[in-house]
Protein backbone atom coordinates (compact mmCIF):
# COMPACT_ATOMS: atom_id res chain seq x y z
CA UNK A 1 0.00 0.00 0.00
CA UNK A 2 1.76 3.43 -0.79
CA UNK A 3 2.47 5.95 1.95
CA UNK A 4 -0.46 8.30 0.68
CA UNK A 5 -3.35 5.44 1.46
CA UNK A 6 -2.11 4.79 4.82
CA UNK A 7 -2.24 8.53 5.79
CA UNK A 8 -5.03 8.90 4.83
CA UNK A 9 -6.68 5.40 6.10
CA UNK A 10 -4.82 6.23 9.49
CA UNK A 11 -6.66 9.73 9.57
CA UNK A 12 -10.16 8.47 9.08
CA UNK A 13 -9.72 5.28 11.64
CA UNK A 14 -8.44 7.82 14.14
CA UNK A 15 -10.94 10.57 13.46
CA UNK A 16 -14.33 8.71 12.73
CA UNK A 17 -13.91 5.29 13.75
CA UNK A 18 -11.36 4.97 16.89
CA UNK A 19 -12.25 1.10 17.63
CA UNK A 20 -11.21 -0.33 13.81
CA UNK A 21 -7.59 -0.68 12.40
CA UNK A 22 -6.82 1.30 9.55
CA UNK A 23 -5.92 -1.91 7.69
CA UNK A 24 -9.64 -3.16 8.00
CA UNK A 25 -10.74 -0.07 5.96
CA UNK A 26 -11.24 -0.97 2.42
CA UNK A 27 -9.91 1.38 -0.49
CA UNK A 28 -13.06 1.00 -2.23
CA UNK A 29 -15.50 1.17 1.18
CA UNK A 30 -17.99 4.26 0.66
CA UNK A 31 -17.57 6.38 3.21
CA UNK A 32 -20.76 8.41 2.93
CA UNK A 33 -23.41 5.58 2.40
CA UNK A 34 -21.65 3.90 5.20
CA UNK A 35 -22.16 7.32 7.42
CA UNK A 36 -18.19 7.17 8.29
CA UNK A 37 -17.81 10.72 6.98
CA UNK A 38 -20.92 13.42 7.06
CA UNK A 39 -21.05 16.72 5.34
CA UNK A 40 -19.46 18.25 8.64
CA UNK A 41 -17.00 15.07 8.56
CA UNK A 42 -16.20 16.30 5.13
CA UNK A 43 -14.60 19.37 5.98
CA UNK A 44 -12.61 17.62 8.58
CA UNK A 45 -11.06 15.92 5.85
CA UNK A 46 -10.66 18.77 3.57
CA UNK A 47 -9.01 20.65 6.32
CA UNK A 48 -6.58 18.17 7.49
CA UNK A 49 -5.60 17.12 3.40
CA UNK A 50 -4.78 20.92 2.47
CA UNK A 51 -2.62 20.33 5.70
CA UNK A 52 -0.92 17.29 5.22
CA UNK A 53 -0.44 17.24 1.48
CA UNK A 54 0.07 21.05 1.35
CA UNK A 55 -2.65 21.61 -1.45
CA UNK A 56 -5.57 23.36 -1.91
CA UNK A 57 -8.86 22.61 -2.16
CA UNK A 58 -11.03 24.48 -4.15
CA UNK A 59 -14.73 25.03 -2.31
CA UNK A 60 -16.26 24.22 -6.21
CA UNK A 61 -14.82 20.80 -5.99
CA UNK A 62 -15.83 19.59 -2.29
CA UNK A 63 -18.57 17.41 -4.49
CA UNK A 64 -19.58 14.16 -2.44
CA UNK A 65 -17.87 12.20 -5.06
CA UNK A 66 -14.15 13.15 -4.96
CA UNK A 67 -14.25 12.16 -1.56
CA UNK A 68 -16.27 9.13 -1.26
CA UNK A 69 -13.94 6.50 -0.77
CA UNK A 70 -10.04 6.16 0.26
CA UNK A 71 -9.13 5.66 -3.60
CA UNK A 72 -11.23 8.64 -4.17
CA UNK A 73 -9.15 10.62 -1.41
CA UNK A 74 -5.98 9.87 -2.87
CA UNK A 75 -6.77 10.13 -6.45
CA UNK A 76 -7.65 13.99 -5.76
CA UNK A 77 -4.65 14.30 -3.32
CA UNK A 78 -2.24 12.63 -6.68
CA UNK A 79 -3.81 14.79 -8.88
CA UNK A 80 -3.27 18.36 -7.16
CA UNK A 81 0.17 17.79 -6.13
CA UNK A 82 1.59 15.81 -9.60
CA UNK A 83 5.17 15.99 -8.42
CA UNK A 84 4.18 14.18 -5.50
CA UNK A 85 3.55 10.89 -7.50
CA UNK A 86 6.04 11.00 -9.68
CA UNK A 87 8.57 10.46 -6.02
CA UNK B 1 -78.83 0.43 34.19
CA UNK B 2 -74.92 0.54 35.17
CA UNK B 3 -76.20 -1.98 38.56
CA UNK B 4 -76.33 -4.55 35.62
CA UNK B 5 -73.44 -3.65 33.51
CA UNK B 6 -71.32 -4.13 36.24
CA UNK B 7 -72.47 -7.63 37.25
CA UNK B 8 -72.18 -8.46 33.70
CA UNK B 9 -69.09 -10.75 33.95
CA UNK B 10 -69.50 -11.77 37.51
CA UNK B 11 -73.20 -13.08 36.37
CA UNK B 12 -71.82 -15.04 33.36
CA UNK B 13 -69.79 -16.54 35.41
CA UNK B 14 -72.51 -17.70 37.79
CA UNK B 15 -74.17 -18.66 34.70
CA UNK B 16 -71.83 -21.08 33.91
CA UNK B 17 -71.09 -22.53 36.95
CA UNK B 18 -75.16 -23.31 37.31
CA UNK B 19 -74.57 -25.11 33.19
CA UNK B 20 -71.71 -27.12 33.38
CA UNK B 21 -70.06 -27.29 37.44
CA UNK B 22 -67.55 -29.76 36.67
CA UNK B 23 -66.39 -28.52 33.66
CA UNK B 24 -62.66 -27.74 34.44
CA UNK B 25 -62.33 -23.42 34.24
CA UNK B 26 -58.81 -23.49 35.20
CA UNK B 27 -55.65 -25.89 34.50
CA UNK B 28 -52.85 -24.77 37.37
CA UNK B 29 -50.13 -27.36 37.51
CA UNK B 30 -51.12 -29.73 35.83
CA UNK B 31 -54.75 -30.14 37.88
CA UNK B 32 -58.20 -29.39 36.19
CA UNK B 33 -60.06 -26.42 38.68
CA UNK B 34 -64.02 -26.89 37.62
CA UNK B 35 -66.06 -23.95 37.71
CA UNK B 36 -67.84 -25.15 40.99
CA UNK B 37 -64.22 -25.21 42.38
CA UNK B 38 -63.25 -22.05 40.95
CA UNK B 39 -66.96 -20.29 42.58
CA UNK B 40 -66.11 -22.17 45.95
CA UNK B 41 -62.51 -20.31 46.07
CA UNK B 42 -64.62 -17.27 44.83
CA UNK B 43 -67.05 -17.23 47.71
CA UNK B 44 -64.72 -17.73 50.13
CA UNK B 45 -62.82 -14.07 49.04
CA UNK B 46 -66.64 -12.95 48.44
CA UNK B 47 -67.72 -13.58 52.59
CA UNK B 48 -63.73 -12.16 53.06
CA UNK B 49 -64.30 -8.86 51.48
CA UNK B 50 -67.87 -8.47 52.81
CA UNK B 51 -67.24 -9.31 56.06
CA UNK B 52 -64.38 -6.14 55.94
CA UNK B 53 -66.91 -3.48 55.38
CA UNK B 54 -65.10 -1.63 53.19
CA UNK B 55 -66.24 1.60 52.21
CA UNK B 56 -69.08 1.25 49.45
CA UNK B 57 -67.49 4.15 46.78
CA UNK B 58 -63.78 3.20 47.24
CA UNK B 59 -62.13 1.11 44.97
CA UNK B 60 -59.79 -2.21 46.62
CA UNK B 61 -56.00 -2.92 45.24
CA UNK B 62 -55.37 -6.12 44.23
CA UNK B 63 -51.50 -7.74 44.57
CA UNK B 64 -51.38 -11.08 43.10
CA UNK B 65 -49.71 -13.18 41.27
CA UNK B 66 -51.04 -15.35 38.82
CA UNK B 67 -53.02 -18.48 40.35
CA UNK B 68 -56.41 -19.74 40.73
CA UNK B 69 -56.88 -18.12 43.89
CA UNK B 70 -55.89 -14.78 42.46
CA UNK B 71 -58.56 -15.23 39.37
CA UNK B 72 -61.05 -16.12 42.48
CA UNK B 73 -60.48 -13.18 43.76
CA UNK B 74 -60.83 -11.07 41.12
CA UNK B 75 -64.28 -12.78 40.68
CA UNK B 76 -65.29 -11.51 44.21
CA UNK B 77 -64.49 -7.91 43.75
CA UNK B 78 -66.75 -8.38 40.63
CA UNK B 79 -69.24 -9.51 42.47
CA UNK B 80 -69.24 -7.77 45.12
CA UNK B 81 -69.27 -4.43 42.37
CA UNK B 82 -66.07 -3.46 43.64
CA UNK B 83 -64.25 -1.15 41.27
CA UNK B 84 -60.15 -2.49 41.48
CA UNK B 85 -56.65 -1.75 40.66
CA UNK B 86 -54.71 -4.35 39.25
CA UNK B 87 -50.80 -3.57 38.77
CA UNK B 88 -47.88 -5.65 37.93
CA UNK B 89 -46.24 -7.39 41.19
CA UNK B 90 -43.21 -6.77 39.40
CA UNK B 91 -43.52 -2.96 40.59
CA UNK B 92 -41.41 -1.59 43.37
CA UNK B 93 -42.90 -1.23 46.39
CA UNK B 94 -42.40 2.54 46.44
CA UNK B 95 -44.43 2.39 43.03
CA UNK B 96 -47.16 0.10 44.23
CA UNK B 97 -48.20 2.43 47.42
CA UNK B 98 -47.98 5.21 44.88
CA UNK B 99 -50.58 4.06 42.62
CA UNK B 100 -53.21 2.34 45.58
CA UNK B 101 -52.86 5.65 46.92
CA UNK B 102 -53.51 7.35 43.54
CA UNK B 103 -56.30 5.31 42.91
CA UNK B 104 -57.63 5.83 46.80
CA UNK B 105 -57.89 2.35 47.26
CA UNK B 106 -59.60 1.47 50.67
CA UNK B 107 -57.69 -1.75 51.43
CA UNK B 108 -54.89 -3.99 49.60
CA UNK B 109 -56.03 -7.51 48.90
CA UNK B 110 -53.87 -10.27 48.53
CA UNK B 111 -55.28 -13.54 47.47
CA UNK B 112 -53.85 -15.35 50.76
CA UNK B 113 -56.11 -13.00 53.22
CA UNK B 114 -55.40 -9.28 54.16
CA UNK B 115 -53.65 -10.35 57.25
CA UNK B 116 -50.35 -11.40 54.31
CA UNK B 117 -47.58 -9.31 55.97
CA UNK B 118 -46.86 -7.77 52.14
CA UNK B 119 -50.40 -6.51 52.00
CA UNK B 120 -50.30 -5.09 55.24
CA UNK B 121 -47.30 -3.19 54.75
CA UNK B 122 -47.94 -1.70 51.60
CA UNK B 123 -51.65 -0.68 53.09
CA UNK B 124 -49.18 1.04 55.71
CA UNK B 125 -47.59 2.76 52.78
CA UNK B 126 -51.12 3.51 51.49
CA UNK B 127 -52.11 5.55 54.46
CA UNK B 128 -48.84 7.18 54.51
CA UNK B 129 -50.60 10.27 53.30
CA UNK B 130 -49.23 9.56 49.91
CA UNK B 131 -52.54 10.09 48.59
CA UNK B 132 -52.32 12.28 45.58
CA UNK B 133 -54.78 15.12 46.08
CA UNK B 134 -56.25 15.55 42.43
CA UNK B 135 -57.11 11.67 42.64
CA UNK B 136 -58.11 10.40 46.31
CA UNK B 137 -59.55 13.61 47.33
CA UNK B 138 -62.79 14.22 48.84
CA UNK B 139 -64.40 13.95 45.10
CA UNK B 140 -64.95 10.29 44.14
CA UNK B 141 -64.98 9.47 41.54
CA UNK B 142 -62.26 11.06 39.34
CA UNK B 143 -62.64 11.76 36.13
CA UNK B 144 -61.77 8.22 34.67
CA UNK B 145 -63.64 6.31 37.02
CA UNK B 146 -67.53 6.02 37.51
CA UNK B 147 -69.78 3.76 39.45
CA UNK B 148 -69.74 1.37 36.78
CA UNK B 149 -65.65 0.91 36.24
CA UNK B 150 -64.39 -2.60 37.26
CA UNK B 151 -61.04 -3.33 36.09
CA UNK B 152 -58.38 -0.57 36.50
CA UNK B 153 -55.37 -1.67 35.27
CA UNK B 154 -51.92 -0.07 34.39
CA UNK B 155 -49.83 1.21 31.23
CA UNK B 156 -46.11 -0.16 31.56
CA UNK B 157 -45.13 3.00 32.68
CA UNK B 158 -42.01 3.04 30.78
CA UNK B 159 -41.58 6.62 31.23
CA UNK B 160 -42.62 7.13 34.82
CA UNK B 161 -45.42 6.08 36.87
CA UNK B 162 -47.89 3.60 35.72
CA UNK B 163 -50.61 5.58 34.19
CA UNK B 164 -54.38 3.67 35.70
CA UNK B 165 -56.67 2.86 32.92
CA UNK B 166 -60.26 2.28 34.59
CA UNK B 167 -61.91 0.17 31.95
CA UNK B 168 -65.81 0.61 32.15
CA UNK B 169 -68.04 -2.73 32.16
CA UNK B 170 -69.42 -2.17 29.16
CA UNK B 171 -66.62 -1.86 27.43
CA UNK B 172 -64.67 -4.94 29.21
CA UNK B 173 -68.60 -6.69 28.11
CA UNK B 174 -68.33 -6.00 24.57
CA UNK B 175 -64.50 -6.86 24.25
CA UNK B 176 -65.06 -10.04 25.65
CA UNK B 177 -68.11 -11.27 23.58
CA UNK B 178 -65.94 -9.91 20.22
CA UNK B 179 -62.97 -12.07 21.72
CA UNK B 180 -65.50 -15.15 22.11
CA UNK B 181 -66.71 -14.88 18.67
CA UNK B 182 -63.91 -14.74 16.49
CA UNK B 183 -61.41 -17.20 18.32
CA UNK B 184 -64.84 -19.23 18.90
CA UNK B 185 -63.89 -19.43 23.09
CA UNK B 186 -66.93 -21.45 24.13
CA UNK B 187 -67.96 -24.03 26.55
CA UNK B 188 -64.78 -27.12 25.82
CA UNK B 189 -62.28 -25.03 24.08
CA UNK B 190 -59.10 -24.76 26.37
CA UNK B 191 -57.21 -21.18 25.97
CA UNK B 192 -53.75 -20.54 27.33
CA UNK B 193 -52.75 -17.73 29.20
CA UNK B 194 -49.30 -16.75 28.83
CA UNK B 195 -49.38 -12.78 30.23
CA UNK B 196 -49.45 -11.87 34.27
CA UNK B 197 -52.84 -11.43 35.38
CA UNK B 198 -52.62 -7.45 35.40
CA UNK B 199 -52.07 -7.85 31.58
CA UNK B 200 -54.84 -6.40 29.44
CA UNK B 201 -54.35 -9.53 27.47
CA UNK B 202 -56.10 -11.26 30.49
CA UNK B 203 -59.21 -9.82 29.04
CA UNK B 204 -58.92 -12.24 26.01
CA UNK B 205 -57.57 -15.20 27.46
CA UNK B 206 -58.84 -15.80 30.57
CA UNK B 207 -61.77 -13.40 31.39
CA UNK B 208 -63.51 -14.08 27.79
CA UNK B 209 -62.92 -17.77 28.68
CA UNK B 210 -64.15 -17.93 31.91
CA UNK B 211 -67.60 -15.77 30.94
CA UNK B 212 -68.03 -18.00 27.55
CA UNK B 213 -67.66 -21.12 29.58
CA UNK B 214 -64.32 -22.18 28.20
CA UNK B 215 -61.00 -23.46 30.12
CA UNK B 216 -58.02 -21.39 30.58
CA UNK B 217 -54.09 -23.01 31.18
CA UNK B 218 -52.84 -21.01 33.20
CA UNK B 219 -48.67 -20.44 32.47
CA UNK B 220 -46.83 -20.30 35.65
CA UNK B 221 -45.15 -17.26 36.01
CA UNK B 222 -42.15 -18.62 37.59
CA UNK B 223 -41.58 -20.82 34.74
CA UNK B 224 -42.70 -18.83 31.68
CA UNK B 225 -39.96 -19.25 29.95
CA UNK B 226 -39.00 -22.67 30.16
CA UNK B 227 -40.08 -24.00 26.58
CA UNK B 228 -40.40 -27.98 27.50
CA UNK B 229 -43.15 -27.01 30.56
CA UNK B 230 -44.97 -24.90 27.48
CA UNK B 231 -45.09 -27.45 24.86
CA UNK B 232 -46.22 -29.92 27.41
CA UNK B 233 -48.97 -27.51 28.99
CA UNK B 234 -50.39 -27.03 25.38
CA UNK B 235 -50.35 -30.66 24.41
CA UNK B 236 -51.46 -32.29 27.45
CA UNK B 237 -54.48 -29.61 27.63
CA UNK B 238 -55.45 -29.92 23.76
CA UNK B 239 -55.19 -26.18 23.80
CA UNK B 240 -57.07 -24.63 21.07
CA UNK B 241 -56.51 -20.65 21.16
CA UNK B 242 -52.90 -19.93 21.81
CA UNK B 243 -52.58 -15.82 22.37
CA UNK B 244 -48.95 -14.54 23.33
CA UNK B 245 -46.03 -11.78 23.05
CA UNK B 246 -43.80 -13.72 19.93
CA UNK B 247 -41.33 -14.80 22.50
CA UNK B 248 -43.73 -17.94 23.49
CA UNK B 249 -43.57 -19.04 19.90
CA UNK B 250 -39.52 -18.59 19.83
CA UNK B 251 -39.73 -20.86 22.97
CA UNK B 252 -42.14 -23.22 21.33
CA UNK B 253 -40.12 -23.08 17.99
CA UNK B 254 -36.73 -24.01 19.82
CA UNK B 255 -38.69 -27.71 21.11
CA UNK B 256 -40.34 -28.01 17.86
CA UNK B 257 -36.53 -27.65 16.22
CA UNK B 258 -34.90 -30.13 19.25
CA UNK B 259 -37.30 -32.95 19.27
CA UNK B 260 -39.94 -32.01 16.41
CA UNK B 261 -42.95 -31.38 18.16
CA UNK B 262 -46.14 -30.22 16.82
CA UNK B 263 -49.08 -28.63 18.62
CA UNK B 264 -51.76 -30.18 16.00
CA UNK B 265 -54.75 -28.76 18.72
CA UNK B 266 -54.05 -25.43 18.59
CA UNK B 267 -56.92 -23.73 16.08
CA UNK B 268 -56.05 -19.93 16.41
CA UNK B 269 -52.59 -18.94 16.75
CA UNK B 270 -52.43 -14.99 17.84
CA UNK B 271 -49.58 -12.81 18.28
CA UNK B 272 -49.65 -9.62 20.03
CA UNK B 273 -47.90 -6.63 22.15
CA UNK B 274 -44.39 -6.92 19.82
CA UNK B 275 -43.40 -6.83 16.50
CA UNK B 276 -42.80 -10.77 15.59
CA UNK B 277 -39.73 -11.53 13.87
CA UNK B 278 -40.01 -12.99 9.95
CA UNK B 279 -38.12 -16.42 10.49
CA UNK B 280 -40.34 -17.20 14.06
CA UNK B 281 -43.75 -15.67 11.72
CA UNK B 282 -42.31 -18.26 8.69
CA UNK B 283 -42.15 -20.86 11.00
CA UNK B 284 -45.36 -21.09 12.86
CA UNK B 285 -46.90 -23.29 10.34
CA UNK B 286 -44.94 -26.35 11.56
CA UNK B 287 -45.14 -25.87 14.60
CA UNK B 288 -49.09 -25.19 14.54
CA UNK B 289 -50.30 -27.65 11.36
CA UNK B 290 -54.10 -26.99 11.35
CA UNK B 291 -54.27 -23.55 13.13
CA UNK B 292 -55.27 -19.66 11.68
CA UNK B 293 -52.62 -16.92 12.66
CA UNK B 294 -53.47 -13.17 13.53
CA UNK B 295 -51.34 -10.45 14.66
CA UNK B 296 -53.52 -8.10 17.22
CA UNK B 297 -52.98 -4.39 17.61
CA UNK B 298 -54.09 -2.59 20.74
CA UNK B 299 -53.19 -1.50 24.14
CA UNK B 300 -54.38 -1.08 27.57
CA UNK B 301 -56.47 2.41 26.78
CA UNK B 302 -58.44 0.85 24.28
CA UNK B 303 -58.29 -2.92 24.39
CA UNK B 304 -57.54 -4.56 21.11
CA UNK B 305 -58.43 -2.14 17.86
CA UNK B 306 -57.13 -3.74 14.80
CA UNK B 307 -56.59 -7.95 13.61
CA UNK B 308 -54.48 -9.28 10.61
CA UNK B 309 -55.47 -12.50 9.62
CA UNK B 310 -51.71 -13.60 7.68
CA UNK B 311 -52.93 -15.61 4.26
CA UNK B 312 -50.82 -18.48 3.21
CA UNK B 313 -48.35 -18.46 5.62
CA UNK B 314 -47.48 -22.08 4.61
CA UNK B 315 -46.92 -21.15 1.12
CA UNK B 316 -43.81 -18.90 2.54
CA UNK B 317 -46.25 -15.77 2.29
CA UNK B 318 -44.32 -14.07 5.22
CA UNK B 319 -44.44 -10.07 5.09
CA UNK B 320 -41.28 -8.54 6.23
CA UNK B 321 -43.00 -5.30 7.79
CA UNK B 322 -46.88 -7.21 9.16
CA UNK B 323 -49.79 -5.15 8.30
CA UNK B 324 -51.39 -3.63 11.64
CA UNK B 325 -54.50 -5.05 10.11
CA UNK B 326 -58.50 -4.57 9.93
CA UNK B 327 -60.34 -2.77 12.22
CA UNK B 328 -62.24 -4.70 14.99
CA UNK B 329 -66.04 -4.10 14.41
CA UNK B 330 -67.30 -0.82 15.74
CA UNK B 331 -63.75 0.44 15.86
CA UNK B 332 -63.05 3.92 14.11
CA UNK B 333 -59.04 5.05 13.28
CA UNK B 334 -57.43 7.97 11.92
CA UNK B 335 -54.47 8.59 10.53
CA UNK B 336 -53.28 12.32 11.51
CA UNK B 337 -50.61 14.00 9.58
CA UNK B 338 -48.29 16.48 11.55
CA UNK B 339 -50.20 19.41 10.46
CA UNK B 340 -53.25 17.79 12.56
CA UNK B 341 -55.34 16.79 9.38
CA UNK B 342 -56.46 13.27 8.60
CA UNK B 343 -54.19 11.62 6.10
CA UNK B 344 -55.54 11.18 2.71
CA UNK B 345 -53.85 8.95 0.81
CA UNK B 346 -50.76 7.03 1.34
CA UNK B 347 -47.46 8.25 3.57
CA UNK B 348 -47.46 8.40 7.39
CA UNK B 349 -48.79 9.52 10.49
CA UNK B 350 -49.60 9.47 13.93
CA UNK B 351 -52.45 6.32 14.73
CA UNK B 352 -55.19 7.68 16.35
CA UNK B 353 -58.05 5.22 17.45
CA UNK B 354 -61.87 4.95 18.95
CA UNK B 355 -63.14 1.84 20.57
CA UNK B 356 -66.11 0.52 21.81
CA UNK B 357 -64.06 -0.92 24.62
CA UNK B 358 -61.87 1.89 25.55
CA UNK B 359 -61.40 3.98 28.73
CA UNK B 360 -62.96 6.90 29.29
CA UNK B 361 -59.53 8.24 30.39
CA UNK B 362 -56.70 8.01 32.69
CA UNK B 363 -57.55 7.71 36.54
CA UNK B 364 -55.65 11.22 36.70
CA UNK B 365 -57.63 13.35 34.11
CA UNK B 366 -54.27 15.74 34.33
CA UNK B 367 -52.65 13.56 32.35
CA UNK B 368 -55.55 12.93 29.71
CA UNK B 369 -55.23 15.91 27.55
CA UNK B 370 -51.95 15.38 25.49
CA UNK B 371 -53.83 11.73 24.74
CA UNK B 372 -57.23 11.96 24.14
CA UNK B 373 -58.55 14.35 21.50
CA UNK B 374 -62.19 14.89 20.65
CA UNK B 375 -62.24 15.31 17.01
CA UNK B 376 -64.79 16.90 14.84
CA UNK B 377 -66.25 14.21 12.60
CA UNK B 378 -69.50 12.67 11.96
CA UNK B 379 -69.36 10.56 14.95
CA UNK B 380 -67.72 13.02 17.75
CA UNK B 381 -66.14 10.47 19.55
CA UNK B 382 -62.68 10.87 21.83
CA UNK B 383 -59.83 9.21 20.05
CA UNK B 384 -56.87 7.97 21.83
CA UNK B 385 -53.47 9.34 20.59
CA UNK B 386 -51.03 5.90 20.25
CA UNK B 387 -48.02 7.56 20.06
CA UNK B 388 -47.50 5.03 17.49
CA UNK B 389 -46.40 6.52 13.72
CA UNK B 390 -47.84 4.14 10.65
CA UNK B 391 -47.50 4.02 7.02
CA UNK B 392 -50.59 3.85 4.71
CA UNK B 393 -49.21 1.81 1.55
CA UNK B 394 -51.08 2.16 -2.28
CA UNK B 395 -53.72 -0.65 -1.00
CA UNK B 396 -54.68 0.85 2.29
CA UNK B 397 -52.63 -1.30 4.35
CA UNK B 398 -51.31 0.47 7.49
CA UNK B 399 -48.13 -1.06 9.11
CA UNK B 400 -46.00 0.47 11.59
CA UNK B 401 -42.93 2.43 11.22
CA UNK B 402 -42.24 3.08 14.86
CA UNK B 403 -42.82 4.88 18.05
CA UNK B 404 -43.69 9.09 17.57
CA UNK B 405 -41.31 9.39 20.66
CA UNK B 406 -38.74 8.10 18.68
CA UNK B 407 -38.53 10.10 15.82
CA UNK B 408 -36.05 12.76 16.15
CA UNK B 409 -34.70 15.30 13.67
CA UNK B 410 -31.30 15.27 12.00
CA UNK B 411 -30.39 17.82 9.59
CA UNK B 412 -34.08 18.87 9.12
CA UNK B 413 -35.05 15.08 8.25
CA UNK B 414 -37.27 13.37 10.30
CA UNK B 415 -35.76 10.41 11.98
CA UNK B 416 -36.97 7.11 14.12
CA UNK B 417 -34.13 5.68 16.43
CA UNK B 418 -36.16 2.74 16.96
CA UNK B 419 -35.82 2.33 12.94
CA UNK B 420 -31.78 2.46 13.14
CA UNK B 421 -32.02 0.02 16.54
CA UNK B 422 -33.72 -2.37 14.42
CA UNK B 423 -31.56 -2.34 11.97
CA UNK B 424 -28.19 -2.81 13.80
CA UNK B 425 -30.17 -5.40 15.86
CA UNK B 426 -30.09 -7.20 12.82
CA UNK B 427 -26.54 -8.04 12.50
CA UNK B 428 -25.95 -10.99 14.42
CA UNK B 429 -23.17 -10.38 16.79
CA UNK B 430 -25.19 -7.97 18.27
CA UNK B 431 -27.06 -8.74 21.84
CA UNK B 432 -28.92 -5.20 22.07
CA UNK B 433 -28.71 -1.71 21.03
CA UNK B 434 -29.72 1.78 22.00
CA UNK B 435 -29.95 4.79 19.46
CA UNK B 436 -30.21 8.27 21.05
CA UNK B 437 -30.07 11.68 19.47
CA UNK B 438 -27.48 13.67 20.96
CA UNK B 439 -27.85 17.74 20.70
CA UNK B 440 -25.58 19.10 18.03
CA UNK B 441 -24.83 22.49 17.50
CA UNK B 442 -24.79 22.33 13.37
CA UNK B 443 -27.03 19.35 13.06
CA UNK B 444 -29.70 20.39 15.53
CA UNK B 445 -29.18 16.57 16.48
CA UNK B 446 -26.84 13.83 15.50
CA UNK B 447 -27.08 9.74 16.64
CA UNK B 448 -25.28 7.47 18.59
CA UNK B 449 -25.33 4.20 18.60
CA UNK B 450 -24.39 2.33 21.93
CA UNK B 451 -24.17 -1.19 20.68
CA UNK B 452 -23.51 -4.68 23.38
CA UNK B 453 -21.72 -7.18 20.97
CA UNK B 454 -21.56 -10.79 21.60
CA UNK B 455 -18.47 -11.89 23.56
CA UNK B 456 -15.62 -13.57 21.50
CA UNK B 457 -16.84 -12.39 18.04
CA UNK B 458 -15.70 -9.39 16.08
CA UNK B 459 -17.63 -6.48 15.76
CA UNK B 460 -16.69 -2.59 14.87
CA UNK B 461 -17.84 0.50 13.68
CA UNK B 462 -16.85 -0.18 10.16
CA UNK B 463 -18.66 -3.40 10.33
CA UNK B 464 -21.75 -2.27 11.47
CA UNK B 465 -21.56 0.83 9.28
CA UNK B 466 -21.30 -1.89 6.44
CA UNK B 467 -24.16 -4.26 7.61
CA UNK B 468 -26.46 -1.01 7.97
CA UNK B 469 -25.59 0.58 4.77
CA UNK B 470 -28.33 -1.49 2.83
CA UNK B 471 -30.53 -0.91 5.54
CA UNK B 472 -30.51 2.17 6.37
CA UNK B 473 -30.93 5.89 4.90
CA UNK B 474 -27.83 8.57 5.02
CA UNK B 475 -29.83 10.59 7.47
CA UNK B 476 -30.41 7.17 9.63
CA UNK B 477 -26.65 6.44 9.79
CA UNK B 478 -25.20 7.17 13.14
CA UNK B 479 -22.12 9.84 13.39
CA UNK B 480 -20.89 7.89 16.35
CA UNK B 481 -21.15 3.50 17.53
CA UNK B 482 -20.09 2.88 20.77
CA UNK B 483 -19.03 -0.93 21.20
CA UNK B 484 -19.11 -2.36 24.53
CA UNK B 485 -19.23 -5.86 25.98
CA UNK B 486 -21.28 -5.35 29.60
CA UNK B 487 -25.02 -5.30 29.52
CA UNK B 488 -26.52 -1.99 28.79
CA UNK B 489 -29.18 -0.35 31.35
CA UNK B 490 -32.36 -0.86 31.69
CA UNK B 491 -35.69 0.47 33.02
CA UNK B 492 -37.87 -1.30 35.56
CA UNK B 493 -39.61 -3.28 32.77
CA UNK B 494 -36.38 -4.80 31.99
CA UNK B 495 -36.36 -2.68 28.23
CA UNK B 496 -33.03 -0.86 27.21
CA UNK B 497 -33.04 2.62 28.89
CA UNK B 498 -32.14 5.26 26.21
CA UNK B 499 -31.85 7.99 29.03
CA UNK B 500 -29.54 6.62 31.51
CA UNK B 501 -27.41 5.39 28.36
CA UNK B 502 -27.03 9.39 27.15
CA UNK B 503 -26.21 10.28 30.63
CA UNK B 504 -23.10 7.58 30.40
CA UNK B 505 -22.24 8.94 27.14
CA UNK B 506 -22.05 12.81 28.34
CA UNK B 507 -20.62 11.91 31.38
CA UNK B 508 -17.66 9.51 29.24
CA UNK B 509 -17.34 12.75 27.25
CA UNK B 510 -16.81 15.04 29.78
CA UNK B 511 -14.23 13.23 31.43
CA UNK B 512 -12.55 13.52 27.86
Amino acid sequence: MDETTVKIKAFIVEEFMPDVSPDELEDDFDLLTGGVVDSLGLLKVVAWLEDEFDIGVDDSELGPDSFRTVAAIKEYVDQARPTANAE
Amino acid sequence: MSQTTIRSLADHFADQVERQPDAPALIWDGEPISYAELKGLADAAYDEIESARLPDDRPVGIRAKKSPEAIALVLACLRAGKSFLLPSIELAPETLAQLFAQAGVSQVLSPHGPRSQSAASLRALVDDTRADPETAGSEWPPAGGGDDVTFMLTTSGSTGLPKIVPLPASGVDAFTDWAADQFEIRPGTVVTNYAPLNFDLCLLDIWTTLKHGGCVALVDQDRATQGAYLAELVNQNQVGVVQAVPMLYRLLLDVHREDGRTFPSVRHVITTGDKIPPSTLAELPNLFPNARFYNIYGCTETNDSLIHEFQGLAEGNVPSNVPVGQPIPGVIVRVQSEDGTPLEGTGTGEFMVWTPFQTRGYLKSSLNAEKFVAVEDDAGHTYYKSGDIVRRHEDGTLTLEGRADFYVKVRGVRVSTQVVEQAIQEHPAVVEVAVIAVPDELAGARLHATVRREPDVKLNSLILRQHCATRLARTEMPSTILIVTEPLPKTSTGKVDRKAVAAELERSRANG
